[in-house]
């Protein structure tokens, strides 16, 4: 399973209309990676193009951006610009989820809906579980650019399950490796799975400062 | 009980449709005039999820923020068992309370002896658990209680009112942010322990430190410090060890 692939099936697993992912990692512009649709890919475009939008939004945030009414007045003076382009477009409501890890920023999933509505709890629930999963797919496919050979693929864990242990390990790592936030996390879910051990539990290891890791000679640095 | 303070909490709590209006920061002034009305030690508080999890949303201090999370991993303990059935739960001597034996363990340690749990619920709704902590055994006063539940009652209103009279999903995506923001600052806490060699408590208190002294929200000191474009100037050219003590409750965004 790709990243790709979990922007098809949100949509009819949380009944919208359609979806685009982009992935924008360590802060790169974002490239759009799938959309479902002609009106996704409007979307995702209008956004870059007039420098405002639920997207945008949502990156500074590090939180989802619910829009369920792009014409009621609140969006309106939240995007001037963008609320009546999207409607224009063809969507009715806008769900923005920033497919983040604390300050690990890995891409965006946009969905909307060509009538207006918000998602209910479970649908906003189910959504936020497809968020995770992309999130880590798209971390996996970044380890593998790395040349740190095949990723956990397949079983992301469930974010909001992770402890701060990880979240701190993961800190701690940048310092250790000299490497970004998002260089730390893959070197740490590479290691567990390179060892055969529970995240959490090397996560542990290297808060106690029972365990380091050290840069990696075969890559440049990252910044 | 400071019938001053009470007044001017329930004015706070239900003080919700104000531009600037910040989940965390509303959630954190529950659990810290909890402490400083009733007759206890720390608060916590629990809120659930939309992926169908509780998270640890704000507590009054580091303990009971640790204690919190150590019901969560356990899937044991008085919050759980009172947000999953709605109702309050007592546990008045937790060394001699067969029901949650490694929770009274925890307890016991971060120097805990009795706790009580309070739904936020309205009608059919559970949206979170606020938990009172004391250091002493013994049974909760009635006063207590009572004005424990009150509180927790109104911060709830508040919010679900909020959810339904602002923007439907305000609420949601204010929890979503708040809990990114975090795992930014426990990021963050990791990174500066590893720089200067000191532990994540110790760190905690030099991001807080700076968050203050700059008059910035602690999330955003963390998150730049992660991005590489904030320093943390607290320990430059002395000791890292600045912790200082803090005041008996603690300000907004302390035990984030």
């Amino acid at each position: 399973m790709s990243a790709a692939d979990v922007c098809a099936a949100v949509v009819p697993g949380v009944e919208v209309t359609g979806a685009w992912l982009s992935a924008a990692l360590d802060g790169q512009a974002g490239h759009l990676m799938q959309v479902t649709d002609e009106v996704g890919r409007l979307l995702a475009d209008l956004q870059l193009t007039l420098g405002e939008g639920p997207l945008l939004d949502a990156s500074a945030s590090g939180g989802p951006v619910l829009a369920s009414d792009l014409a009621d007045r609140e969006s309106g003076a939240r995007w001037p610009a963008f609320a009546p382009a999207a409607c224009r477009a063809g969507a009715a409501a806008v769900f923005v989820f920033p497919l983040v890890v604390g300050a690990i920023r890995a891409g965006v999933l946009g969905l909307y809906r060509d009538r207006p509505g918000p998602l209910g709890d479970f649908q906003l629930g189910d959504a936020l579980v497809f968020a995770d999963t992309a999130t880590m797919l798209l971390l996996d496919a970044a380890q593998d650019q790395a040349g740190e050979g095949a990723g956990p693929g397949g079983q992301p864990a469930g974010l909001a399950s992770y402890r701060a242990e990880i979240d701190q390990a993961t800190g701690m790592l940048t310092e250790q490796l000299g490497v970004s936030i998002t260089g730390a996390f893959v070197r740490l879910r590479a290691y567990a799975y390179a060892n055969d051990i529970q995240l959490a539990d090397v996560a542990r290891d290297i808060v106690a400062r029972r365990l380091r890791l050290f840069p990696d000679p075969d890559l440049a640095p990252e910044g | 009980m400071d019938g001053q303070l009470l007044s001017e909490t329930f004015v706070e709590l239900t003080d919700t449709m104000v531009a600037d209006f910040d989940l965390i920061d509303f959630l954190h002034v529950l659990t810290s005039r909890s402490v400083e009305l009733l007759d206890v030690s720390a608060a916590g508080l629990l809120l659930a999820d939309p992926r169908g999890e509780l998270r640890v949303v704000a507590a009054s201090s580091e303990a009971a923020r640790l204690l919190e999370l150590f019901q969560l991993q356990g899937d044991q303990g008085p919050c759980l068992d009172c947000f999953r059935s709605g109702r309050p739960v007592a546990a008045t001597d937790l060394g001699a309370d067969p029901r949650w034996p490694q929770f009274a363990d925890a307890a016991g340690q971060a120097g805990f002896c009795a706790v009580q749990a309070l739904p936020m619920r309205l009608r059919d709704q559970v949206i979170g658990a606020l938990n009172l902590f004391r250091a002493t055994a013994g049974p909760f006063d009635a006063d207590t209680v009572q004005v424990g539940q009150a509180l927790a009652d109104v911060a709830t209103i508040s919010l679900l009112h909020d959810r339904s009279m602002r923007r439907t999903d305000t609420l949601n995506e204010q929890l979503q942010t708040a809990l990114n923001s975090r795992v930014v600052i426990e990021q963050a806490k990791g990174k500066l322990a590893e720089r200067l060699g000191i532990d994540v408590d110790q760190a905690f208190a030099l991001l807080r430190d700076q968050a203050r002294n700059r008059n910035q929200r602690l999330s955003d000191v963390a998150r730049a410090f992660v991005d590489g474009t904030q320093a943390i100037t607290g320990a430059a050219g002395g000791s890292p060890r600045t912790s200082r003590p803090g005041p008996r409750t603690a300000p907004p965004r302390s035990a984030l």
